[in-house]
């Protein structure tokens, strides 16, 4: 009876060993964008929820009607397009995988320059009910656990993509600043040049070099 | 920020076989958590992260081919620092594996190209396995050291990861905060150089005027 007990436990835990490291997969960085790039990230179980977001970071552009964003497109395994957003400067998405294997997430600039793209993608796995009937070593708590783990991991995806906005605004508010500095300056510099460039011309005219000095 | 010279991506058809021994592999060891990208047949390919100081990095990089699975290419790997320092660099391996821990926060990059193969290669797959502060803590040998196991190790994981959410919220809060004394000095610094440059231009015109009097006066002009 005890051997039997240990054999349990020795299984409950290996299994749960196999389930922490197969439950929750993420990846989270940034690529830079010339044309078309792809990343690929394997889904194992069918039915998974996909999730992440993505956020164009580096944007140098001079008017934002110059580049209006990126394309994003993901295919299944089989080859039919899952999720696809045109024109974005990032979003989130979400999608339950419909087969399992190995999905592409494509991002496409549209434009020829390039973008600094920073992603995160996160399969999420909840052992369902179904699971738990066919293997009587699976505690219905870990269903609980593993659904209270998917509920941290949006909180985390969210965090990333605030993150990565954040970064974005800050871009933009280190460009503002440099932008109203030089170009008030540029314009005051101007303004004295053009003063002077309109008494020195007045001059010329009433100079006695002028052959009717008269006006 | 990325030096690729990237060419034009084709969509990578995997045969089915190559499919069912992935799915076998997969069963029969504990997966690891990875990206794949493709690398291209010249340039390099680099990924990037933000990343705050004193935080671990622990990546795995593996070179996947399908269409010779006994001599894959080779790739070479080079990480780099945000000011510039190696952290590491490998030529020519099919496998390889980096640990560090951040000393400064900022933009961490890792570049892969192809190394030196003997024969012609079109792009490469390499997969990615790259975990950053709580992912990349060992929670098998947590598990082996304090002798806890099950329900126990779980909850102890989501506790790490409630405090790495934590951390994360404060420094959101802290970066809001940065940026919005940059915007606040910004504002201010709008009306007064508008005023400025109103100041300015009454300035100049005034200077202009009192010169050009000056100048018909002595011209006997007025």
């Amino acid at each position: 009876m005890e051997k039997r007990q240990r054999h349990r436990y020795v299984a409950t835990y290996m299994i749960l060993a196999l389930l922490m490291s197969l439950i929750g997969r993420l990846s989270s960085l940034s690529v830079t964008v010339n044309d078309v790039e792809c990343v690929y990230e394997y889904v194992i179980y069918e039915g998974d929820t996909v999730a992440g977001n993505f956020v164009v970071v580096d944007h140098d552009i001079f008017w934002s009607t110059d580049h209006p964003g990126i394309d994003f497109t993901v295919t299944s395994p089989a080859g039919n397009v899952v999720h696809t957003v045109k024109g974005t400067s990032g979003d989130k998405f979400e999608f339950k995988a419909p087969r399992s294997g190995m999905y592409k997430f494509c991002f496409n600039n549209p434009y020829s320059t390039p973008e600094t793209v920073s992603f995160y993608i996160h399969v999420g796995h909840i052992p369902n009910e179904h699971n738990l009937a066919k293997d009587e070593h699976l505690d219905p708590i870990n269903v609980k656990i593993a659904e209270l783990r998917e509920a941290l991991e949006s909180v985390v995806s969210e965090q990333k993509y605030l993150r990565a906005r954040d970064t974005r605004h800050r871009h933009t508010n280190e460009s503002t600043r440099k932008r109203l500095l030089g170009y008030t300056i540029g314009e005051y510099v101007l303004l004295a040049m053009a003063s002077a460039l309109q008494v020195l011309y007045i001059r010329k005219l009433f100079s006695k070099s002028v052959a009717y000095n008269r006006v | 920020m990325g030096e690729s010279l990237i060419s034009l991506d084709r969509a990578t058809v995997l045969p089915p076989i190559l499919l069912l021994c992935l799915a076998c592999y997969i069963c029969v060891v504990p997966v690891t958590e990875a990206i794949w990208l493709q690398i291209p047949s010249s340039g390099t390919k680099c990924v990037s992260e933000e990343i705050n100081s004193n935080v671990v990095v622990l990546a795995d990089y593996y070179v996947i081919d399908e269409a010779h699975p006994e001599h894959p290419p080779t790739v070479s790997a080079k990480v780099t620092s945000p000011y510039g320092n190696n952290l590491h660099h490998n030529e020519n391996v099919t496998h390889g594996q980096f640990a560090f821990t951040t000393t400064e926060a900022g933009n961490y990059m890792a570049c892969f190209w192809l190394g030196s193969n003997p024969q012609k290669v079109a792009d490469a797959t390499l997969g990615l396995d790259w975990r950053i502060g709580f992912s990349a803590k060992d929670w098998e040998s947590v598990a082996k050291k304090d002798k806890i196991e099950g329900v126990e190790l779980h909850l102890k994981r989501l506790e790490a990861q409630v405090q790495s959410i934590h951390e994360n919220l404060l420094f959101l809060k802290h970066r809001e905060a940065e940026m919005r004394e940059v915007s606040e000095v910004t504002n201010s610094r709008v009306a007064w150089l508008s005023i400025l440059s109103l100041g300015v231009c009454i300035a100049v015109s005034s200077l202009q005027l009192w010169y050009l009097t000056r100048y018909f006066q002595k011209k006997k002009l007025i």
